[in-house]
């Protein structure tokens, strides 16, 4: 599979993240190889892709933190990491999990952290931090000391570190992790939040569902490079839909198919009572868009017909997100995690 | 990338800026306002009007005469008996003050410890922080005494005992001027005529303006480094701050009273020494002189000086002695680079600034 | 100031961990152990142990000064090397030094302060040591006159005025040790690794210091002028080590604050 282009080529001011030929050498491996990201201004951006594609080294790269072999990245408009000075105050990140002091207390950490960030007003800092663990509901552990924390409240008290100050990026890398299903929705919620305020929010995850759920943009990283971006209609749309037949005359059925270019899935016979009932099911992949000489599918029901295939079902089905990824990566998907 | 090489740049250039800096500071600075030139008449002359000043200052003193290092810290060290043989080993520096000819100070900085001596008027005091020890003496009014600065010799008194050696054996001359302690000095250089002696040179640096002598360097043959130099590292001509003089032992130090040298001992001792002189004989002159001691002198020669006697053990003078020197035919030879000595195993001493072929030789004539 | 509420916050960090005060606290524990057995034990004659250990029972001050004595060569550069050495490598330990740099910290800022928060500690050390010396020693024993090296004889409260110059020198000599643990510091991500490598680096140079084979080397090793903080005991105060010692310390100061710069600035921040 080749990577697909940005569905729209948007002008540099018009994005949050911009990279391009971004790479990233270890030694003889390349954990970054030409990566070309266009994040839009206002998106929430879903960045998938299996552990170990090289997503936390982007990441990385995008807040200074390791420099990149080759290629370029602009954030917030800005060269980075020539302007990180300036950047990075506007950007709020949680990056390959939380890391704190555990010997202090969670809204020590908060302050510590918001110390370093020299264009934070000191004045306001202790109402800050108190707003942000308000907002990830943290408020009572206020006075904790981390090491006390579970791992929940410490991925929640690393979103509120990302929240000090009003940002226009946040980048949360796996901001679900260790979260229990409500802790989820929190997150979840907040993100749509964030939005809704004008925040561009770079997510990154292998959590499929997740981003289908948030997201209005997503970008697949696959073995270190991109493989695929843009909005996730489109993304969903790329994908192959396919045919499901339900007969009782499987036979004929997959031979009318034959005849007609597509390739059924016998196999996908799994409804137990219920098929031996009705019959059986069959899937076909149809080919992406008009591809020639392809039939399309009311022509094939007429086919089916046409045969005396006794058709008891039928539909045409849109790729998910996950076939769309497992196509692109070649990898199954930890969805339980 | 251009910008890793920038950030690497302050850690390549700090080594650099300092070795420059070392390298400046280490090569000798041309005196400011040469010197008018003189021969060495005029700078011993220069030398000669000088007269007992006032002053302060930081002597450095170096040897390396080829002596095993003595141990510094730890048992044994430094005890009363081989403080004056550690005096000749190693590094030493010494704060001087000096008030008229009736008040001084020496200061003789060791690791943390201090030695102390201290004149005023006619009150002589010797203190030693490493056991907290003290020694008094009164000073016979007018008669000769020994001043403030015999732990370490100062320029002055070493040149006037060198310039009083001097004879037709040494080739003295005026070398480039030099800096010492800040100060524009001659360099009068003293070289020996013979070939027959392990000395190679000695030069004494005299202030320019003063005439005081500032140092004292020696050389041996076939050796680049000096065997024995001090010189100040520090001086300033201004009268030290009368306190420095001022000397009371403190509390809980052992004090010793030390004898008065009254007429009668100094007799005694000057008959002691005229029948010492009369066993000592010296053969060859100049720089090849061979001092021999007659059997026996050997025990004599540690002198004990106000402090407790601490015989034996591995600091002692006598087993000092045994270490340092290597067996010859005959006898053993304590060799230094600038000194040879020879003991004999019936007990004769031959010393000389000259090789042990010398030694031998006036051995064997008597 | 943004860089001086950095440096607060650091000195909190640094001041709000138990450990720190752990190796305060085993710090004052010297003077204390030492006044305690002087205490107990019969008069100690001079020459035996450490310097200046029979002028105790005299005079009370003098535990501060030969607790420092016997810090020095060890026990001072060990608490040194835990805290130089965790500079960078304890936060990148954490992981709170990537979220220090995204805040932005900045990586020049953030390794001055770090540094800085060093030297406090260095400061911190050896006026622990005077302190609790002094009172220690002045609870058990008299305090009165004080005898120096010179002989002379200077009140208590110059006394106690000399005590904290010698802690003064000692955390001037201790800078260089501070700055080759902030360069160590910055070579891994393994706190202990650092801490380990800048104590043997204390050790090491202090054993080249012992070896007459390597007199050339003696100059130019930082722990050389280490006990040359007895000039200070000296009347008048030989102020000639005091100012070579500053400068050597400047040096590794200059050397090893310039490596840790190339070094940190330059670094991919991985974990």
């Amino acid at each position: 599979m080749t990577a697909l282009p940005p569905s729209a080529e948007l002008p540099s001011a018009e994005l949050s993240i911009e990279t391009r030929g971004l790479s990233k050498r270890f030694g003889r491996q390349m954990a970054v190889d030409g990566v070309d990201l266009a994040v839009p201004r206002g998106s929430v951006f879903g960045f998938l892709g299996p552990n170990g594609s090289g997503k936390t080294t982007t990441i990385r790269i995008m807040l200074g933190l390791a420099a990149a072999s080759s290629g370029s990245v602009r954030v917030l408009g800005e060269e980075m990491p020539r302007q990180l000075r300036t950047v990075l105050p506007r950007v709020g990140a949680l990056v390959e999990g939380p890391a704190f002091y555990p010997f202090l207390s969670g809204a020590a950490n908060l302050l510590r952290f918001d110390a370093a960030d020299p264009e934070a007003p000191a004045g306001t800092r202790r109402a800050r931090v108190r707003t942000a663990l308000e907002r990830v509901g943290l408020a009572h552990a206020a006075d904790k000391k981390v090491r006390a924390y579970s791992l929940g409240m410490k991925q929640r008290l690393g979103i509120a570190n990302a929240l000090l100050a009003p940002r226009e990026l946040l980048v949360l890398d796996e901001p679900t992790n260790g979260l229990d299903p409500q802790g989820t929705r929190e997150v979840r919620h907040l993100v749509r939040s964030l939005a809704a305020d004008g925040a561009t929010v770079f997510v990154s995850s292998h959590l499929l569902a997740e981003v289908e759920q948030i997201c209005t943009h997503a970008a697949i990283m696959s073995a270190g490079r991109l493989v695929a971006q843009g909005p996730l209609a489109e993304l969903r749309q790329a994908g192959q839909s396919r045919v499901r037949l339900l007969t009782p005359d499987a036979g004929a059925a997959a031979r009318v198919m034959a005849g007609l270019g597509l390739t059924p899935d016998g196999g996908g016979i799994s409804n137990g009572g219920s098929a031996g009932t009705w019959g059986e099911v069959l899937y076909a992949p149809l080919p992406a868009g008009s591809a020639a000489g392809a039939p399309s599918p009311e022509e094939l029901v007429a086919a089916l017909v046409a045969a005396d295939v006794r058709v008891r079902g039928f539909a045409v089905e849109q790729g998910s997100l996950e076939d769309r990824f497992v196509e692109l990566t070649g990898e199954g998907f930890d969805v339980a995690q | 990338m251009t910008r890793t090489w920038l950030r690497w740049l302050p850690a390549a250039t700090v080594p650099a800026v300092i070795a420059a800096g070392v390298l400046a500071g280490s090569l000798p600075a041309s005196a400011g306002d040469p010197l008018p030139a003189k021969s060495p008449e005029q700078v011993l002359e220069l030398i000669a009007q000088h007269r007992d000043p006032s002053f302060s200052g930081t002597l450095e003193q170096t040897s390396n005469l080829g002596l095993p290092d003595l141990p510094k810290t730890g048992p044994g060290s430094a005890s009363g008996d081989t403080a004056w043989l550690e005096l000749l080993t190693g590094p030493h520096t010494a704060r001087v003050y000096r008030d008229g000819a009736d008040n001084a100070r020496v200061q003789v900085l060791d690791r943390l410890a201090e030695r102390d001596v201290i004149r005023h008027g006619d009150q002589l005091w010797f203190y030693n922080s490493k056991d907290n020890t003290a020694a008094h003496a009164v000073l016979p009014a007018g008669g000769h005494h020994p001043s403030g600065q015999d732990s370490v010799p100062t320029p002055d008194r070493l040149a006037a005992k060198l310039l009083a050696a001097l004879d037709r054996s040494s080739n003295v001359s005026v070398g480039t001027d030099v800096e010492v302690a800040g100060r524009a000095a001659y360099q009068l250089v003293l070289t020996p005529r013979s070939s027959a002696t392990l000395l190679a040179s000695i030069s004494i640096s005299v202030d320019g303006q003063s005439g005081m002598p500032l140092g004292v360097e020696v050389k041996a043959r076939g050796q680049s480094d000096p065997a024995f130099s001090v010189a100040f590292t520090k001086l300033s001509l201004r009268a030290p701050d009368a306190a420095i003089f001022q000397f009371s032992p403190p509390p809980g130090a052992t004090v010793k009273e030390l004898p008065v040298p009254d007429h009668k001992a100094t007799g005694a001792k000057e008959k002691r020494g005229a029948a010492a002189k009369a066993k000592v004989k010296v053969s060859g002159t100049g720089w090849e002189s061979v001092v021999e001691l007659p059997a026996g002198s050997l025990a004599k020669a540690a002198p004990a000086k106000g402090a407790p006697e601490q015989q034996g053990g591995p600091g002692s003078a006598a087993s000092l002695l045994a270490q340092a020197t290597v067996p010859v035919p005959g006898g053993r030879l304590l060799s230094t680079a600038l000194v040879n000595v020879l003991i004999l195993d019936d007990g004769r001493i031959f010393a000389g600034s000259v090789p042990l072929e010398r030694l031998q030789a006036a051995a064997a004539a008597r | 100031m943004p860089g001086l509420r950095l440096l607060g916050s650091e000195l909190g960090v640094l001041f709000r961990r138990r450990r720190t005060w752990a190796m305060l606290l085993a710090l004052a524990a010297i003077p204390v152990l030492i006044a305690v057995a002087v205490r107990l034990s019969s008069a100690v004659p001079p020459g035996r142990g450490p310097a200046f250990l029979d002028r105790i029972s005299q005079n009370g001050l003098f535990a501060g000064v030969t607790a420092m004595l016997v810090a020095v060569p060890l026990f001072l550069p060990l608490t040194i090397g835990v805290v130089a050495g965790d500079t960078v490598a304890g936060e990148a330990g954490l992981g709170t030094l990537r979220y220090l740099l995204a805040a932005p910290a900045g990586r020049g800022r953030l390794l001055v302060v770090k540094f800085a928060g060093a030297v406090v500690f260095a400061v911190a050390a050896p006026f622990t040591v005077a302190l609790v010396g002094a009172g220690i020693g002045a609870a058990l024993f008299p305090v009165g006159p004080v005898t120096l090296l010179s002989g002379d004889s200077i009140g208590a409260a110059e006394a106690l005025a000399r005590l904290l110059l010698i802690a003064a020198y000692l955390a001037v000599s201790l800078v260089g040790l501070s700055a080759i643990g902030l360069f160590m510091s910055t070579l891994t991500d393994v706190p202990v690794g650092a801490m380990a490598a800048t104590v043997v680096f204390a050790v090491v140079s202090q054993v080249a210091d012992a070896l007459p084979q390597l007199e050339w080397l003696h100059p130019w090793l930082f722990t050389h002028r280490w006990l040359d903080f007895a000039d200070l005991l000296r009347q008048p105060i030989v102020w000639d080590s005091f100012a070579a010692n500053a400068l050597l310390q400047g040096g590794y100061l200059a050397v090893f604050g310039a490596l840790a710069y190339a070094r940190f600035t330059t670094k991919d921040v991985l974990s």
